[in-house]
Protein backbone atom coordinates (compact mmCIF):
# COMPACT_ATOMS: atom_id res chain seq x y z
CA UNK A 1 0.00 0.00 0.00
CA UNK A 2 3.29 2.15 0.51
CA UNK A 3 6.56 1.99 -0.74
CA UNK A 4 8.90 4.38 0.00
CA UNK A 5 12.38 3.66 -1.97
CA UNK A 6 15.56 5.32 -0.94
CA UNK A 7 13.52 8.52 0.23
CA UNK A 8 14.99 11.82 1.17
CA UNK A 9 15.10 14.95 2.32
CA UNK A 10 17.41 18.48 2.80
CA UNK A 11 16.44 21.67 4.11
CA UNK A 12 19.11 23.89 3.52
CA UNK A 13 21.97 21.38 3.48
CA UNK A 14 20.26 19.59 6.52
CA UNK A 15 19.63 16.01 6.27
CA UNK A 16 15.70 15.90 7.47
CA UNK A 17 15.33 12.35 6.19
CA UNK A 18 18.04 9.82 4.54
CA UNK A 19 17.54 7.15 2.36
CA UNK A 20 14.48 5.93 3.90
CA UNK A 21 13.03 2.32 2.41
CA UNK A 22 9.85 1.81 3.96
CA UNK A 23 7.02 -1.00 2.91
CA UNK A 24 3.28 -0.78 4.56
CA UNK A 25 1.18 -4.27 3.42
CA UNK A 26 -2.21 -4.61 3.14
CA UNK A 27 -4.25 -4.34 6.05
CA UNK A 28 -1.20 -3.52 8.60
CA UNK A 29 -1.30 -0.68 11.30
CA UNK A 30 1.84 0.52 10.90
CA UNK A 31 3.40 2.42 13.72
CA UNK A 32 6.26 5.36 12.60
CA UNK A 33 8.11 6.57 15.40
CA UNK A 34 10.77 8.61 16.47
CA UNK A 35 11.37 11.82 19.11
CA UNK A 36 10.07 15.35 17.80
CA UNK A 37 12.67 16.31 14.16
CA UNK A 38 13.49 12.74 13.73
CA UNK A 39 11.68 13.19 10.22
CA UNK A 40 8.71 11.84 10.91
CA UNK A 41 6.40 14.16 9.29
CA UNK A 42 8.37 15.21 6.45
CA UNK A 43 8.17 11.45 5.63
CA UNK A 44 4.40 11.61 5.69
CA UNK A 45 4.37 15.25 4.28
CA UNK A 46 6.53 13.25 0.96
CA UNK A 47 3.88 10.85 0.89
CA UNK A 48 1.22 13.10 0.41
CA UNK A 49 3.53 15.33 -1.71
CA UNK A 50 3.80 18.20 0.81
CA UNK A 51 7.33 18.17 0.86
CA UNK A 52 9.10 17.15 -2.01
CA UNK A 53 11.97 14.63 -1.88
CA UNK A 54 15.44 15.35 -2.52
CA UNK A 55 15.65 11.74 -4.01
CA UNK A 56 13.81 8.94 -4.24
CA UNK A 57 10.18 8.11 -4.28
CA UNK A 58 6.58 7.33 -2.67
CA UNK A 59 4.99 4.93 -4.41
CA UNK A 60 1.00 4.82 -2.75
CA UNK A 61 -1.86 2.03 -3.87
CA UNK A 62 0.34 1.61 -6.88
CA UNK A 63 0.99 5.03 -8.24
CA UNK A 64 4.05 7.43 -7.70
CA UNK A 65 2.96 9.97 -5.78
CA UNK A 66 4.94 12.78 -7.77
CA UNK A 67 4.01 11.48 -11.21
CA UNK A 68 0.93 10.70 -10.57
CA UNK A 69 -1.00 12.79 -7.96
CA UNK A 70 -4.69 12.18 -8.67
CA UNK A 71 -3.91 8.26 -8.60
CA UNK A 72 -1.69 7.77 -5.91
CA UNK A 73 -4.10 10.25 -3.35
CA UNK A 74 -8.02 9.16 -4.55
CA UNK A 75 -8.28 6.57 -1.81
CA UNK A 76 -5.85 8.34 0.77
CA UNK A 77 -7.11 10.04 3.87
CA UNK A 78 -4.80 11.94 5.97
CA UNK A 79 -5.50 13.55 9.47
CA UNK A 80 -2.06 15.89 10.86
CA UNK A 81 -2.27 17.06 14.52
CA UNK A 82 -4.29 20.16 15.58
CA UNK A 83 -6.34 19.41 12.67
CA UNK A 84 -7.17 22.67 11.03
CA UNK A 85 -10.75 24.01 9.90
CA UNK A 86 -12.47 26.59 8.56
CA UNK A 87 -13.65 27.65 11.85
CA UNK A 88 -16.38 30.34 10.63
CA UNK A 89 -17.98 27.84 8.38
CA UNK A 90 -20.17 24.75 9.78
CA UNK A 91 -18.83 21.11 10.30
CA UNK A 92 -20.90 20.13 7.31
CA UNK A 93 -19.87 22.50 5.14
CA UNK A 94 -16.32 21.83 6.03
CA UNK A 95 -16.95 18.50 4.81
CA UNK A 96 -18.25 19.49 1.84
CA UNK A 97 -15.48 22.14 0.81
CA UNK A 98 -12.63 19.57 1.93
CA UNK A 99 -14.86 16.11 0.00
CA UNK A 100 -14.82 18.33 -3.02
CA UNK A 101 -11.29 18.36 -3.24
CA UNK A 102 -11.22 14.46 -3.88
CA UNK A 103 -14.95 13.73 -5.50
CA UNK A 104 -18.50 15.58 -5.08
CA UNK A 105 -19.36 13.52 -2.10
CA UNK A 106 -23.32 13.15 -1.37
CA UNK A 107 -25.36 14.19 1.45
CA UNK A 108 -26.04 10.61 2.30
CA UNK A 109 -22.37 9.72 2.52
CA UNK A 110 -21.75 12.43 4.59
CA UNK A 111 -24.57 11.99 7.34
CA UNK A 112 -23.66 8.32 6.81
CA UNK A 113 -19.50 9.38 8.10
CA UNK A 114 -20.67 12.06 10.27
CA UNK A 115 -22.90 9.21 12.40
CA UNK A 116 -20.08 6.82 12.31
CA UNK A 117 -17.67 9.37 14.28
CA UNK A 118 -20.49 10.45 16.07
CA UNK A 119 -21.36 14.68 15.34
CA UNK A 120 -24.59 13.73 14.20
CA UNK A 121 -26.49 16.72 15.75
CA UNK A 122 -23.58 19.44 15.89
CA UNK A 123 -22.81 19.44 12.05
CA UNK A 124 -24.68 22.81 11.36
CA UNK A 125 -22.65 24.29 14.14
CA UNK A 126 -19.85 26.54 13.39
CA UNK A 127 -16.50 24.53 13.99
CA UNK A 128 -15.68 27.49 16.60
CA UNK A 129 -17.61 26.16 18.56
CA UNK A 130 -16.37 22.35 19.03
CA UNK A 131 -14.07 21.19 21.62
CA UNK A 132 -10.83 19.87 20.40
CA UNK A 133 -12.23 15.94 20.81
CA UNK A 134 -15.22 17.27 18.11
CA UNK A 135 -12.18 18.48 16.00
CA UNK A 136 -10.88 15.82 16.07
CA UNK A 137 -13.52 13.67 15.08
CA UNK A 138 -14.86 16.04 12.43
CA UNK A 139 -10.68 15.48 10.90
CA UNK A 140 -11.53 11.52 11.26
CA UNK A 141 -14.82 12.36 8.94
CA UNK A 142 -12.98 14.48 6.16
CA UNK A 143 -10.69 11.64 5.65
CA UNK A 144 -12.77 9.45 5.10
CA UNK A 145 -15.21 10.80 3.16
CA UNK A 146 -13.19 9.60 0.00
CA UNK A 147 -13.61 6.05 0.87
CA UNK A 148 -9.95 5.44 1.54
CA UNK A 149 -8.42 2.88 1.26
CA UNK A 150 -5.41 4.42 3.07
CA UNK A 151 -5.11 6.46 6.35
CA UNK A 152 -2.28 8.42 7.31
CA UNK A 153 -2.76 9.43 10.97
CA UNK A 154 0.10 12.16 11.89
CA UNK A 155 -0.01 12.73 15.67
CA UNK A 156 -3.84 11.87 15.73
CA UNK A 157 -3.81 11.86 19.98
CA UNK A 158 -2.12 15.07 20.31
CA UNK A 159 -3.80 17.38 22.56
CA UNK A 160 -6.85 14.56 23.67
CA UNK A 161 -7.38 13.85 26.94
CA UNK A 162 -7.04 10.37 28.18
CA UNK A 163 -11.06 9.61 27.90
CA UNK A 164 -10.17 11.06 24.42
CA UNK A 165 -6.72 9.03 23.02
CA UNK A 166 -8.94 6.33 24.61
CA UNK A 167 -11.71 6.68 22.21
CA UNK A 168 -9.02 7.60 19.37
CA UNK A 169 -7.70 4.15 19.92
CA UNK A 170 -10.57 2.59 19.88
CA UNK A 171 -11.38 4.38 16.89
CA UNK A 172 -8.66 3.06 15.10
CA UNK A 173 -9.47 -0.35 16.23
CA UNK A 174 -12.90 0.33 14.56
CA UNK A 175 -11.61 1.34 11.26
CA UNK A 176 -9.29 -1.81 10.27
CA UNK A 177 -12.20 -4.00 11.91
CA UNK A 178 -15.49 -2.69 9.74
CA UNK A 179 -13.74 -0.87 7.25
CA UNK A 180 -10.77 -2.60 6.43
CA UNK A 181 -8.46 0.17 6.50
CA UNK A 182 -4.46 0.30 5.92
CA UNK A 183 -3.35 2.51 8.64
CA UNK A 184 -0.03 4.35 8.96
CA UNK A 185 -0.18 5.98 12.40
CA UNK A 186 3.03 8.21 13.09
CA UNK A 187 2.83 9.06 17.20
CA UNK A 188 4.67 9.60 20.30
CA UNK A 189 2.41 7.41 22.52
CA UNK A 190 4.38 4.45 22.86
CA UNK A 191 2.19 2.42 24.13
CA UNK A 192 -0.46 3.79 22.03
CA UNK A 193 1.70 2.47 19.45
CA UNK A 194 1.81 -1.07 21.25
CA UNK A 195 -1.49 -1.39 21.82
CA UNK A 196 -2.45 -0.64 17.58
CA UNK A 197 0.55 -1.67 15.65
CA UNK A 198 1.14 -4.89 13.75
CA UNK A 199 3.96 -3.45 12.54
CA UNK A 200 7.00 -0.35 13.39
CA UNK A 201 9.53 1.59 12.28
CA UNK A 202 11.95 3.89 14.38
CA UNK A 203 13.27 6.69 12.79
CA UNK A 204 16.06 8.90 14.21
CA UNK A 205 18.01 11.89 13.13
CA UNK A 206 16.05 11.13 9.83
CA UNK A 207 17.49 7.18 9.55
CA UNK A 208 15.92 4.01 9.77
CA UNK A 209 17.57 2.38 12.85
CA UNK A 210 14.27 -0.34 13.14
CA UNK A 211 11.91 -2.20 11.33
CA UNK A 212 9.58 -4.80 11.93
CA UNK A 213 6.84 -6.48 14.08
CA UNK A 214 6.25 -5.21 17.79
CA UNK A 215 6.34 -8.70 18.90
CA UNK A 216 10.37 -8.68 17.16
CA UNK A 217 10.85 -5.20 18.97
CA UNK A 218 9.59 -6.61 22.55
CA UNK A 219 11.65 -10.02 21.93
CA UNK A 220 15.31 -9.09 21.21
CA UNK A 221 16.69 -9.00 24.35
CA UNK A 222 15.68 -9.16 28.36
CA UNK A 223 14.21 -6.93 30.92
CA UNK A 224 15.10 -6.71 34.43
CA UNK A 225 12.56 -4.50 36.33
CA UNK A 226 14.49 -3.52 39.45
CA UNK A 227 13.72 -2.31 43.08
CA UNK A 228 17.09 -0.86 44.61
CA UNK A 229 17.71 1.94 46.70
CA UNK A 230 20.06 4.76 44.51
CA UNK A 231 18.68 3.33 41.05
CA UNK A 232 20.49 5.75 39.38
CA UNK A 233 23.62 5.07 40.90
CA UNK A 234 23.28 1.38 40.49
CA UNK A 235 22.54 1.72 36.21
CA UNK A 236 25.40 3.74 36.27
CA UNK A 237 27.47 0.81 38.11
CA UNK A 238 26.19 -1.43 35.63
CA UNK A 239 26.64 0.64 32.40
CA UNK A 240 30.28 0.66 33.92
CA UNK A 241 30.63 -2.98 33.65
CA UNK A 242 28.95 -3.46 30.34
CA UNK A 243 26.34 -5.29 32.19
CA UNK A 244 22.88 -3.65 30.96
CA UNK A 245 22.60 -1.94 27.52
CA UNK A 246 19.74 0.46 28.41
CA UNK A 247 17.16 1.56 31.52
CA UNK A 248 14.13 3.35 31.31
CA UNK A 249 11.89 3.91 34.66
CA UNK A 250 12.71 0.97 37.27
CA UNK A 251 13.95 -1.36 34.63
CA UNK A 252 16.86 -2.41 32.75
CA UNK A 253 18.07 -4.30 29.42
CA UNK A 254 20.53 -6.65 29.66
CA UNK A 255 23.51 -6.94 27.72
CA UNK A 256 23.61 -9.63 25.58
CA UNK A 257 24.54 -12.99 27.11
CA UNK A 258 24.40 -11.07 30.85
CA UNK A 259 21.49 -12.68 32.97
CA UNK A 260 19.56 -10.98 35.97
CA UNK A 261 21.73 -13.26 38.31
CA UNK A 262 24.64 -11.94 37.67
CA UNK A 263 23.27 -8.07 37.65
CA UNK A 264 21.74 -9.23 41.12
CA UNK A 265 25.35 -10.57 42.46
CA UNK A 266 27.00 -7.59 41.02
CA UNK A 267 25.26 -5.12 42.85
CA UNK A 268 24.79 -6.75 46.10
CA UNK A 269 28.76 -6.93 46.14
CA UNK A 270 28.64 -3.26 45.32
CA UNK A 271 26.63 -2.43 48.14
CA UNK A 272 23.36 -1.76 46.38
CA UNK A 273 20.12 -2.89 48.90
CA UNK A 274 17.90 -4.73 46.48
CA UNK A 275 14.32 -5.26 47.31
CA UNK A 276 12.84 -6.39 44.07
CA UNK A 277 14.53 -8.29 40.64
CA UNK A 278 12.38 -9.55 38.53
CA UNK A 279 12.04 -10.20 34.70
CA UNK A 280 9.44 -9.11 32.35
CA UNK A 281 8.49 -9.03 29.10
CA UNK A 282 10.07 -5.69 27.40
CA UNK A 283 7.48 -2.95 26.30
CA UNK A 284 7.56 -1.42 23.88
CA UNK A 285 9.08 2.09 25.74
CA UNK A 286 11.91 0.01 26.81
CA UNK A 287 13.02 -1.41 23.57
CA UNK A 288 12.30 2.47 21.73
CA UNK A 289 14.38 3.99 24.93
CA UNK A 290 16.96 0.94 24.69
CA UNK A 291 17.48 1.44 20.47
CA UNK A 292 17.41 5.63 20.72
CA UNK A 293 20.70 5.33 23.63
CA UNK A 294 22.03 2.90 21.37
CA UNK A 295 21.96 5.64 18.16
CA UNK A 296 23.08 8.24 20.66
CA UNK A 297 26.19 6.86 21.71
CA UNK A 298 26.67 5.05 18.03
CA UNK A 299 26.78 9.01 17.11
CA UNK A 300 28.97 10.00 19.79
CA UNK B 1 -13.85 19.92 -11.43
CA UNK B 2 -12.52 23.00 -11.77
CA UNK B 3 -16.30 24.47 -11.03
CA UNK B 4 -16.32 21.98 -8.23
CA UNK B 5 -12.86 23.78 -6.98
CA UNK B 6 -14.20 27.03 -7.87
CA UNK B 7 -17.38 26.67 -5.35
CA UNK B 8 -15.57 25.46 -2.52
CA UNK B 9 -13.19 28.75 -3.28
CA UNK B 10 -16.01 30.63 -3.31
CA UNK B 11 -17.79 29.29 -0.03
CA UNK B 12 -14.34 30.07 1.88
CA UNK B 13 -14.46 33.58 0.41
CA UNK B 14 -17.90 34.91 1.20
CA UNK B 15 -18.37 32.71 4.34
CA UNK B 16 -16.06 35.32 6.39
CA UNK B 17 -17.22 38.47 7.36
CA UNK B 18 -14.22 40.30 6.57
CA UNK B 19 -14.55 39.80 3.21
CA UNK B 20 -17.96 42.02 3.14
CA UNK B 21 -15.93 45.09 4.82
CA UNK B 22 -15.15 46.56 1.31
CA UNK B 23 -19.05 46.60 0.40
CA UNK B 24 -19.57 48.36 3.74
CA UNK B 25 -16.81 50.69 4.05
CA UNK B 26 -18.19 51.83 0.39
CA UNK B 27 -21.25 52.33 1.45
CA UNK B 28 -20.55 54.50 4.37
CA UNK B 29 -17.90 56.40 2.33
CA UNK B 30 -20.10 56.97 -1.10
CA UNK B 31 -23.36 58.11 1.72
CA UNK B 32 -20.45 61.12 3.53
CA UNK B 33 -19.70 62.18 0.76
CA UNK B 34 -23.31 62.30 -0.91
CA UNK B 35 -23.64 64.10 2.03
CA UNK B 36 -20.93 67.01 1.74
CA UNK B 37 -21.92 67.19 -1.75
CA UNK B 38 -25.35 68.27 -1.37
CA UNK B 39 -24.72 70.54 1.42
CA UNK B 40 -21.73 72.36 0.10
CA UNK B 41 -20.99 74.81 -2.90
CA UNK B 42 -19.94 71.90 -5.18
CA UNK B 43 -22.63 72.22 -6.93
CA UNK B 44 -22.11 76.03 -7.71
CA UNK B 45 -18.32 75.40 -8.44
CA UNK B 46 -19.11 72.82 -11.20
CA UNK B 47 -22.01 75.15 -12.95
CA UNK B 48 -19.56 77.94 -12.94
CA UNK B 49 -16.95 75.86 -14.66
CA UNK B 50 -19.95 74.34 -17.20
CA UNK B 51 -21.80 77.79 -17.87
CA UNK B 52 -17.40 79.11 -18.79
CA UNK B 53 -16.98 76.32 -21.44
CA UNK B 54 -20.14 77.41 -22.59
CA UNK B 55 -23.15 74.68 -21.21
CA UNK B 56 -25.87 75.08 -19.44
CA UNK B 57 -25.11 74.10 -15.74
CA UNK B 58 -27.87 72.92 -14.09
CA UNK B 59 -28.35 70.47 -16.52
CA UNK B 60 -25.30 68.49 -15.77
CA UNK B 61 -25.77 69.03 -11.68
CA UNK B 62 -26.71 65.09 -11.92
CA UNK B 63 -26.45 61.72 -10.35
CA UNK B 64 -24.43 60.39 -12.91
CA UNK B 65 -22.12 63.27 -12.79
CA UNK B 66 -21.97 62.89 -8.81
CA UNK B 67 -21.71 59.08 -9.29
CA UNK B 68 -18.01 59.65 -11.19
CA UNK B 69 -17.00 62.48 -9.17
CA UNK B 70 -17.46 59.84 -5.90
CA UNK B 71 -15.77 56.91 -7.53
CA UNK B 72 -12.43 58.29 -8.47
CA UNK B 73 -10.98 58.73 -5.12
CA UNK B 74 -12.63 54.93 -3.68
CA UNK B 75 -11.04 53.91 -6.98
CA UNK B 76 -7.68 55.38 -5.88
CA UNK B 77 -7.19 54.57 -2.40
CA UNK B 78 -10.37 52.35 -1.02
CA UNK B 79 -10.08 49.64 -3.53
CA UNK B 80 -6.27 49.16 -3.58
CA UNK B 81 -7.00 48.72 0.05
CA UNK B 82 -10.01 46.16 -0.37
CA UNK B 83 -8.41 44.43 -2.83
CA UNK B 84 -5.11 43.44 -1.21
CA UNK B 85 -6.99 42.32 1.71
CA UNK B 86 -8.56 39.44 -0.23
CA UNK B 87 -5.66 38.53 -2.04
CA UNK B 88 -3.24 38.71 0.94
CA UNK B 89 -4.92 36.43 2.25
CA UNK B 90 -6.18 34.04 -0.07
CA UNK B 91 -2.85 31.88 0.33
CA UNK B 92 -1.21 32.59 3.10
CA UNK B 93 -3.95 32.68 5.02
CA UNK B 94 -4.84 29.22 4.55
CA UNK B 95 -0.99 27.98 5.28
CA UNK B 96 -1.28 30.02 8.62
CA UNK B 97 -3.94 28.43 9.62
CA UNK B 98 -2.94 24.84 8.54
CA UNK B 99 -5.91 24.23 6.44
CA UNK B 100 -3.90 24.24 3.13
CA UNK B 101 -2.06 20.69 4.59
CA UNK B 102 -5.33 19.29 4.54
CA UNK B 103 -5.96 20.39 1.03
CA UNK B 104 -2.89 19.47 -0.05
CA UNK B 105 -3.33 16.01 1.59
CA UNK B 106 -6.24 15.61 -2.01
CA UNK B 107 -5.65 14.54 -5.03
CA UNK B 108 -5.56 17.76 -6.48
CA UNK B 109 -2.73 19.53 -7.89
CA UNK B 110 -0.96 22.91 -6.65
CA UNK B 111 -1.54 24.40 -10.03
CA UNK B 112 -5.47 23.59 -10.59
CA UNK B 113 -5.72 24.97 -6.19
CA UNK B 114 -4.13 28.60 -7.44
CA UNK B 115 -6.12 28.67 -10.28
CA UNK B 116 -9.36 27.98 -8.57
CA UNK B 117 -8.37 30.52 -5.77
CA UNK B 118 -7.30 33.07 -8.33
CA UNK B 119 -10.70 32.97 -10.22
CA UNK B 120 -12.70 33.41 -6.47
CA UNK B 121 -10.41 36.41 -6.06
CA UNK B 122 -11.11 37.79 -9.50
CA UNK B 123 -15.06 37.28 -8.82
CA UNK B 124 -14.91 38.81 -5.78
CA UNK B 125 -13.13 41.87 -7.01
CA UNK B 126 -15.60 42.23 -10.01
CA UNK B 127 -18.63 41.96 -7.67
CA UNK B 128 -17.21 44.87 -5.91
CA UNK B 129 -16.00 46.81 -8.35
CA UNK B 130 -19.64 46.57 -9.50
CA UNK B 131 -21.10 46.99 -6.76
CA UNK B 132 -19.42 50.06 -6.03
CA UNK B 133 -20.04 51.46 -8.83
CA UNK B 134 -24.17 50.31 -8.57
CA UNK B 135 -24.57 52.01 -5.07
CA UNK B 136 -22.90 55.24 -6.30
CA UNK B 137 -25.10 55.31 -8.39
CA UNK B 138 -28.62 54.23 -6.98
CA UNK B 139 -27.03 56.20 -3.48
CA UNK B 140 -26.70 59.82 -6.13
CA UNK B 141 -30.09 59.04 -7.35
CA UNK B 142 -31.56 59.71 -3.88
CA UNK B 143 -30.17 63.16 -3.92
CA UNK B 144 -29.73 64.32 -7.28
CA UNK B 145 -31.77 64.00 -10.60
CA UNK B 146 -31.22 61.44 -13.48
CA UNK B 147 -29.20 64.54 -16.35
CA UNK B 148 -26.97 64.63 -18.45
CA UNK B 149 -22.94 63.73 -17.60
CA UNK B 150 -19.92 66.06 -17.12
CA UNK B 151 -16.39 64.19 -16.13
CA UNK B 152 -13.72 66.97 -15.42
CA UNK B 153 -10.21 65.56 -14.35
CA UNK B 154 -7.56 68.45 -14.71
CA UNK B 155 -5.49 68.20 -17.84
CA UNK B 156 -6.92 64.65 -18.76
CA UNK B 157 -10.39 64.27 -18.96
CA UNK B 158 -13.27 66.59 -19.88
CA UNK B 159 -16.33 65.82 -21.27
CA UNK B 160 -19.96 66.76 -21.11
CA UNK B 161 -22.59 64.11 -22.09
CA UNK B 162 -26.10 63.23 -22.92
CA UNK B 163 -27.57 61.05 -19.86
CA UNK B 164 -27.84 57.80 -22.36
CA UNK B 165 -24.50 57.96 -23.51
CA UNK B 166 -23.24 58.79 -19.72
CA UNK B 167 -24.93 55.83 -18.83
CA UNK B 168 -23.37 53.57 -21.26
CA UNK B 169 -19.97 54.77 -20.78
CA UNK B 170 -20.40 54.58 -16.80
CA UNK B 171 -21.60 50.57 -17.17
CA UNK B 172 -18.53 50.42 -19.57
CA UNK B 173 -16.19 52.15 -17.32
CA UNK B 174 -17.34 49.73 -14.25
CA UNK B 175 -15.51 47.01 -16.38
CA UNK B 176 -12.88 48.56 -16.89
CA UNK B 177 -12.77 49.61 -12.65
CA UNK B 178 -13.21 45.48 -12.21
CA UNK B 179 -10.13 44.95 -14.52
CA UNK B 180 -8.11 47.20 -12.06
CA UNK B 181 -9.19 45.20 -9.70
CA UNK B 182 -8.24 42.13 -10.60
CA UNK B 183 -5.13 43.47 -11.03
CA UNK B 184 -4.63 45.26 -7.91
CA UNK B 185 -5.49 41.36 -5.86
CA UNK B 186 -3.23 39.80 -8.80
CA UNK B 187 -0.30 41.14 -7.07
CA UNK B 188 -0.87 40.52 -3.70
CA UNK B 189 -2.21 37.09 -4.93
CA UNK B 190 1.32 37.05 -5.82
CA UNK B 191 3.08 37.60 -2.50
CA UNK B 192 0.43 35.40 -0.91
CA UNK B 193 1.64 32.55 -2.48
CA UNK B 194 5.58 33.59 -0.98
CA UNK B 195 6.45 31.78 2.31
CA UNK B 196 4.83 35.08 3.77
CA UNK B 197 1.92 35.86 6.73
CA UNK B 198 -1.18 37.18 5.17
CA UNK B 199 -0.47 40.98 6.27
CA UNK B 200 2.81 40.88 5.10
CA UNK B 201 1.71 39.83 1.66
CA UNK B 202 -1.19 42.16 1.74
CA UNK B 203 1.21 45.26 2.97
CA UNK B 204 3.66 44.10 0.16
CA UNK B 205 1.32 44.70 -2.67
CA UNK B 206 -0.18 48.11 -1.02
CA UNK B 207 3.29 49.32 -0.81
CA UNK B 208 4.17 48.35 -4.25
CA UNK B 209 0.84 50.23 -5.72
CA UNK B 210 1.52 53.45 -3.48
CA UNK B 211 5.02 53.11 -4.61
CA UNK B 212 3.97 53.13 -8.53
CA UNK B 213 1.30 55.91 -7.52
CA UNK B 214 4.07 58.08 -6.28
CA UNK B 215 6.24 57.60 -9.48
CA UNK B 216 3.76 58.17 -11.86
CA UNK B 217 2.98 60.91 -10.35
CA UNK B 218 6.68 62.90 -9.25
CA UNK B 219 6.77 65.56 -12.54
CA UNK B 220 10.20 63.88 -12.99
CA UNK B 221 9.23 60.76 -14.51
CA UNK B 222 6.94 62.23 -16.82
CA UNK B 223 8.26 60.44 -19.46
CA UNK B 224 8.53 57.15 -17.99
CA UNK B 225 4.97 57.12 -16.71
CA UNK B 226 3.39 54.15 -18.72
CA UNK B 227 5.47 51.71 -16.65
CA UNK B 228 3.67 52.76 -13.97
CA UNK B 229 0.72 50.46 -13.01
CA UNK B 230 -1.61 53.59 -12.02
CA UNK B 231 -1.24 54.97 -16.01
CA UNK B 232 -2.96 52.07 -17.42
CA UNK B 233 -5.58 52.37 -14.00
CA UNK B 234 -6.55 55.35 -15.68
CA UNK B 235 -8.45 53.82 -18.48
CA UNK B 236 -12.13 53.27 -16.77
CA UNK B 237 -11.83 57.42 -16.79
CA UNK B 238 -10.73 58.13 -20.19
CA UNK B 239 -13.81 56.37 -21.33
CA UNK B 240 -15.64 59.68 -20.57
CA UNK B 241 -12.93 61.28 -22.75
CA UNK B 242 -14.78 62.60 -25.65
CA UNK B 243 -13.93 61.08 -28.21
CA UNK B 244 -13.29 58.16 -26.35
CA UNK B 245 -9.16 57.40 -26.75
CA UNK B 246 -9.63 53.28 -27.83
CA UNK B 247 -6.23 52.54 -28.75
CA UNK B 248 -4.84 54.22 -25.59
CA UNK B 249 -7.06 52.08 -23.82
CA UNK B 250 -6.71 48.79 -25.77
CA UNK B 251 -2.89 49.11 -25.08
CA UNK B 252 -3.40 49.36 -21.40
CA UNK B 253 -5.47 46.51 -21.16
CA UNK B 254 -3.13 44.50 -22.69
CA UNK B 255 -0.58 45.11 -20.33
CA UNK B 256 -3.02 44.95 -17.42
CA UNK B 257 -3.67 41.15 -18.83
CA UNK B 258 0.25 40.91 -18.90
CA UNK B 259 0.46 42.05 -15.34
CA UNK B 260 -2.24 39.35 -14.18
CA UNK B 261 -0.46 36.43 -16.11
CA UNK B 262 3.44 37.61 -14.98
CA UNK B 263 1.54 37.96 -10.90
CA UNK B 264 -0.09 34.43 -11.56
CA UNK B 265 2.85 32.49 -13.17
CA UNK B 266 5.37 33.83 -10.56
CA UNK B 267 2.87 33.12 -7.41
CA UNK B 268 2.31 29.48 -8.90
CA UNK B 269 5.89 28.76 -9.91
CA UNK B 270 6.64 29.73 -6.14
CA UNK B 271 3.86 28.27 -4.92
CA UNK B 272 4.76 24.90 -6.70
CA UNK B 273 8.72 24.57 -5.36
CA UNK B 274 7.16 25.09 -1.80
CA UNK B 275 7.48 22.08 0.87
CA UNK B 276 4.48 22.53 3.20
CA UNK B 277 4.56 20.88 6.70
CA UNK B 278 4.27 21.69 10.11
Amino acid sequence: MIDLLGLGKEFSGRTAVENLDLRVRTGDIFGLLGHNGSGKSTSIGMMLGQVWPSRGKAILCGHNVIQSRRNALREVGAIFEAPAFYDYLSGWRNLQILSGYSSDSQPERLKEVLDWVGLTGREKHAVKTYSHGMRTRLALAQALLPKPRLLILDEPSEGLDPEGIHEMRQTILRLRKELGLTILLSSHLLTEVEQLCSRIAVLHQGRKVFDGTVSEAKSSQSCLELRVDRFEDAVKKLYELALIASHSNNAVILAGGIGSDRVVKQLVQDGFAVHEARMREKTLEDFYMELVQKQRQNSN
Amino acid sequence: MYLRFLSNELWKLFGKKRTYMGFAVFVLAQNAMLFAFHFSRWEVQVQRLLESNGHVGSEFISALTVSVVMLIPQALLLMPLFTTLVGGDIVAKEVEDGTMRMILSRPVTRLELLAAKWTAGAVFCVLLAFALGASALVFALCWFPWKGMFVFVPDFVFGVLDSKTGFELYLGSQILCAINAVTMFSLAFMFSCLNVKPAAATILALSFLFFSLVMHELPFFGDYQHWFLPHHFRNWILTYSQPTPWPRIAESLFILFGYNASTFIIGSAVFQSRDFKS
